[in-house]
């Protein structure tokens, strides 16, 4: 499976953002200082565990709902 | 917006200055950057009490910044008068190991003004951190803010005049080590940030694999020993290295924008930086440019787009002080903010989104059109 990863980061910014774009590059800034390049990532980006679990690690102390 | 500065001798005759160039405002606020010479609990009682109603805050330095000057040995002030700020609170933090520090901080501010910190308009509120600059708590700090709130908050790491022994933030009439002061502004104006700093990337990358996070240690990058990686990727050899940390450290690039991670020392075939990396991260190898030019650049580019600057607070890494005294750039340098009411201090780190290093983070207010 694929795309997972690149579909968490979109939904953490997003529901942050609240379609603020200044917000959301600010909160994609985080994302790097926290260890998440999202750039990285794309829909054929492979389904990696690891990461999957620390996006939703990161969203819960971002307060973000996945 | 109003400045003020003093170099006199006694913190009596620094009040004095300070109040007989402040005087006659209606005051909201006190933002005062003081050099370590100054008894810090004197100092912060004296300021305190100069301007008993007002939120008075501040902290210790490495230099200080007033609108056209950089110095030494001084005491600089930014008076916040009540068209400028609606409302203002303050709130230190006194134990900064604390898990729940900001928590708790945070909801002191949603009482005070009545919202949530993760609902405030990022347009309409913002938010000043000085923290204890030998603390090396200040990543942890800022990421849990980021956590909490999309308000930005931006500031700098109290300084000693390069003693590194001790630093201050003062909130009003009390000084306080190993701690942090943060103030959440609601202003009357708008206002902006601005993040600068004066470096292009090389186009090489080191990758941090083994880290020690609490120390600030990269101990290997790449898999090899941090300095012999590092001295490969700027071309020096492993001795000659640590003279270039100042004018190539290394960067966390978000776009084409780096977060600066300056190098400190080696120690041990690792290198100490002045601000933490995790592992995993890759870092781009940066040069330097123009400080002047670059900053010059920055305050036009930002002038042209919001129109009249109404006040900076400049939050001024040391290490670009240090690169600006080498220059004998510092006149250039203070020239810059001649015309723009601006406080500032060489800092031992900047906050805006992260902590950072050789970067300018400023606090822009609109003035009149």
């Amino acid at each position: 499976m694929a795309g997972k990863i690149r579909q968490l980061v979109d939904v953490i910014i997003a529901k942050r953002a609240k379609g603020n774009p200044v917000v959301a590059q600010a909160v994609k800034a985080k994302l790097v200082l926290k260890g998440i390049r999202s750039d990285n990532y794309s829909e054929g980006t492979p389904d990696d565990p690891a990461v999957i679990k620390k996006l939703e690690i990161l969203a819960k102390e971002l307060g973000v709902t996945l | 917006m109003k400045t003020a500065y003093s170099t006199g001798k006694t913190i009596r005759e620094v009040s004095r200055d300070l109040q007989g160039q402040l005087g006659g405002i209606h005051l909201r606020a006190i933002l005062f950057f003081a050099s370590s010479t100054f008894d810090p609990d004197a100092l912060g009682l004296e300021i305190g009490n100069a301007f008993d109603g007002a939120a008075v805050f501040g902290c210790t330095t490495a230099g200080e910044i007033v609108s056209g000057k950089m110095l030494k040995r001084s005491v600089v002030a930014m008076a916040f008068e009540t068209e400028v700020i609606d409302r203002i609170k303050l709130c230190v933090i006194e134990d900064l190991h604390n898990k729940y520090a900001i928590d708790n901080a945070f909801a002191t501010f949603e009482e005070y003004f009545g919202e949530s910190m993760l609902d405030m308009d990022p347009g309409k509120y913002v938010g000043i951190i000085l923290a204890d600059g030998l603390s090396k708590v200040e990543e942890k700090l800022m990421d849990k803010i980021g956590d909490l709130t999309n308000v930005w908050f931006v500031g700098g790491s109290a300084g000693d005049d390069l003693q590194f022994k001790t630093t201050y933030v003062f909130a009003d009439g009390n000084a306080y080590s190993n701690s942090a002061v943060l103030a959440l502004i609601k202003p009357k104006v708008g206002f902006d940030i601005i993040k600068t700093q004066s470096f292009s990337s090389l186009g090489k990358t080191l990758r941090a694999t083994k880290v020690d996070e609490f120390e600030r240690e990269v101990i290997e990058f790449d898999g090899k020993p941090a300095i012999v990686a590092y001295a490969d990727a700027i071309g020096s050899s492993v001795k000659d290295a640590p003279g270039h940390f100042m004018s190539q450290p290394v960067g966390l690039m978000v776009d084409d924008e780096p977060y600066v991670r300056s190098p400190q020392q080696v120690k041990d075939g690792g290198m100490v930086f002045y601000c933490n990396v995790k592992e995993g991260t890759e870092l781009s190898v940066l040069q330097s440019t123009d400080i002047v030019e670059d900053t010059r650049k920055a305050i036009e580019s930002r002038q042209r787009e919001i129109g009249s600057i109404g006040g900076i607070i400049n939050f001024h890494c040391i290490l670009r002080t240090l690169e600006l005294e080498n220059k004998g750039q510092t006149e250039a340098y203070g020239k810059i903010f001649a015309d723009i009411p601006t406080i500032g201090f060489s800092t031992y780190g900047e906050q805006c989104v992260g902590h950072m290093n050789q970067t300018s983070a400023m606090l822009v207010f609109k003035g009149a059109d």
